[in-house]
């Protein structure tokens, strides 16, 4: 027969709040060594009492108190290793590039309906030039048609920092909407996929069409390959959760869900950096005609060829080593 | 399980103890959510103010910046936007400034607490839940699933708990009142039930209309009291002897 519940909180309480106190502790980062011990002998006394009150006291407000304490310690001990600044090197040494090319498919999923948007919008736009109404925005063809680069304003008005930092916001987001919208069983990133081919598509069609092809190929030629490689690599991280969604294959909907969620984030969190790299080249090279047009192409020709040489080799060594951990 | 008003999560420890947490319903993200951009709205209007007190001419000050500058400045506002919630909760063990003051906290679903990856991919499937406005899609998702998670939830495999604030002085709160009341003479042992209803309306008597005191201390000395007519008539002079003697009733019960 069980103790009354006042008396069985009696007898117990004090080493309740002293596991509750070391857990304040560990979690201000004050834990000593020699407390270490202490509280994972409080743990498991406590854990004893909750299966004690889940017995004889359910529903009572001790019976809620020890879940919620052994909650909180048994999310102190079982913790997940921390990511610290070690991690953060070898996530980009070996994480982020192997984890792209595991899931190529996805990324080359991705770049074909990047393609398929841009020949639509060019073929369109090159078939019927007055489709270039519905899919150019306005104020764009007004530019278009005083033969002028919409991006030539750019720096009369701001800075190249400015303009770059802007920029790489602006990137940041576009990626970052690619990816979350896979959510929406990956029709979300299918769309914007293609939308963005279509938009990109179509105004270099009008470009062409109007004899600009040389002035918008003179825009893009330094920082495009690198930023529409990294709009094709969020659409495949997007494409993963979305397929984890549909075909979730031998696990439950939401576990495998949550699976390619932490490996598709890998693939956006990755590419970050090189996002705000890459809107330096936007601000301070692709406007304006200080640098040639030849110096321009064979600058993006590099950094697209680094990029990718980066994303396939890095980290193939000790790929044994890898698969273990 | 019966079916419970609300939802919990279950987690099966290795020491053969099953946990189970409450999970946040959607007042309680709500209110975390309005706190955080309450913090944010007056982080902005403080930087505001002292802005345009430190530097009378505004957009002058903007132009003069170095580059430098300008670049960290919008990089700043970026960081705010999307870097405060996940910077937060990896620091404050999943809780955001607005999550620490409601008291909810995220953890993934097996009860650990959230590393990088899950609350960067639950706080940029942010922008998805926001569509079309006011969070409208995350709603929907906090309704329709049964742990109460939102799209990014679901994609970072976590969820939010509630952390309560629960009083256990009430157990061990001694009998007050030296007056000599009478003891319960045959009374029967109290199960964990009973207890549990004396002490809450123990915790909630000062705070109840006088009539609604009296009525309930007297039912409750009724059922649990086992005293004779005279007892019951010292004991339910006052509030206080009625409160003071459920109270040594709840005690004495060792």
């Amino acid at each position: 027969m069980a103790a009354p519940l006042p008396a069985f909180v009696t007898r117990r309480r004090p080493d309740w709040d002293a596991l509750k106190e070391l857990l304040d502790r560990q979690r201000a980062g004050t834990l000593r060594l020699g407390e270490l011990r202490t509280l994972d002998v409080l743990y498991r006394r406590a854990a004893a009492d909750l299966a004690h009150a889940q017995t004889f006291y359910a529903g009572t407000d001790v019976h809620r108190f020890l879940n919620q304490l052994c909650g909180q310690a048994y999310a102190a001990i079982y913790q997940p290793p921390r990511e610290r600044l070690a991690s953060t090197l070898a996530f980009f040494r070996q994480d982020f590039p192997r984890t792209l090319r595991a899931n190529g498919a996805f990324v080359a999923a991705s770049a074909g309906l990047f393609l398929l948007g841009i020949l639509l919008g060019a073929v369109v736009v090159l078939l019927e030039p007055r489709g270039a109404e519905l899919l150019v925005p306005e104020h764009l063809r007004d530019f278009i048609a005083r033969k002028e680069m919409w991006t030539d304003g750019i720096l009369t008005v701001s800075p190249p920092n400015a303009v770059a930092s802007g920029i790489a916001t602006n990137n940041l987001t576009v990626t970052i909407v690619t990816f979350a919208s896979g959510i929406l069983l990956g029709l979300g990133t299918v769309f914007v996929l293609i939308n963005n081919g279509v938009h990109l598509g179509s105004v270099a069609a009008l470009c062409v069409h109007e004899g600009m092809g040389g002035k918008l190929f003179d825009f893009i030629a330094a920082h495009g390959p690198v930023e529409l490689s990294i709009v094709v690599i969020a659409g495949g991280a997007g494409l993963m959760v979305g397929q984890a969604l549909i075909d979730p294959g031998e696990l439950p909907r939401g576990q495998a869900l949550a699976l390619r969620g932490r490996e598709a984030v890998k693939l956006v969190l990755g590419c970050a950096p090189f996002l705000a790299l890459i809107a330096v080249v936007e601000g301070f090279v692709s406007p304006g005609d200080f640098f040639s047009s030849w110096v321009k192409a064979s600058l993006g020709l590099a950094l697209g060829g680094f990029f990718w040489l980066y994303l396939l080799r890095a980290g193939r060594g000790g790929a044994g080593a890898g698969a273990a951990s | 399980m019966d079916s419970a008003p609300s939802p919990s999560l279950d987690v099966a420890t290795p020491e053969r103890v099953s946990l189970s947490l409450p999970v946040a319903g959607i007042g309680y993200r709500c209110l975390a959510y309005l706190a955080d951009l309450f913090i944010l709205f007056v982080f902005w209007v403080i930087a505001y103010f002292t802005f345009t007190l430190l530097v009378s001419d505004v957009i002058g000050f903007f132009q003069g910046l170095s580059g430098l500058a300008q670049t960290l400045l919008v990089v700043g506002v970026f960081a705010t936007q999307w870097v405060y919630w996940t910077a937060a909760e990896v620091l404050m063990d999943g809780q955001t400034p607005g999550k620490r003051l409601v008291g909810i906290r995220v953890v993934r679903v097996d009860g650990s607490p959230v590393g990088v990856l899950e609350s960067a991919v639950r706080n940029l499937v942010r922008v998805v839940d926001s569509l079309p406005l006011v969070y409208a899609v995350g709603v929907l998702s906090v309704l329709l699933t049964r742990q109460h998670r939102r799209l990014g939830d679901l994609l970072a495999g976590t969820l939010l708990v509630r952390e309560e604030r629960i009083d256990l002085d009430k157990y061990t709160a001694p009998a007050t009142g030296s007056v000599a009341l009478p003891a319960a003479a045959h009374a029967e042992r109290l199960t964990s039930e009973d207890v549990e209803l004396i002490l809450s309306f123990l915790t909630r008597a000062p705070e109840l209309e006088p009539q609604a005191r009296a009525r309930l201390g007297t039912k409750l000395v009724e059922r649990y009291g086992g005293l004779d007519e005279a007892g019951r008539a010292t004991v339910l002079a006052s509030p206080q002897s009625t409160e003071a003697f459920l109270r040594a009733r709840v005690q004495t019960e060792r």
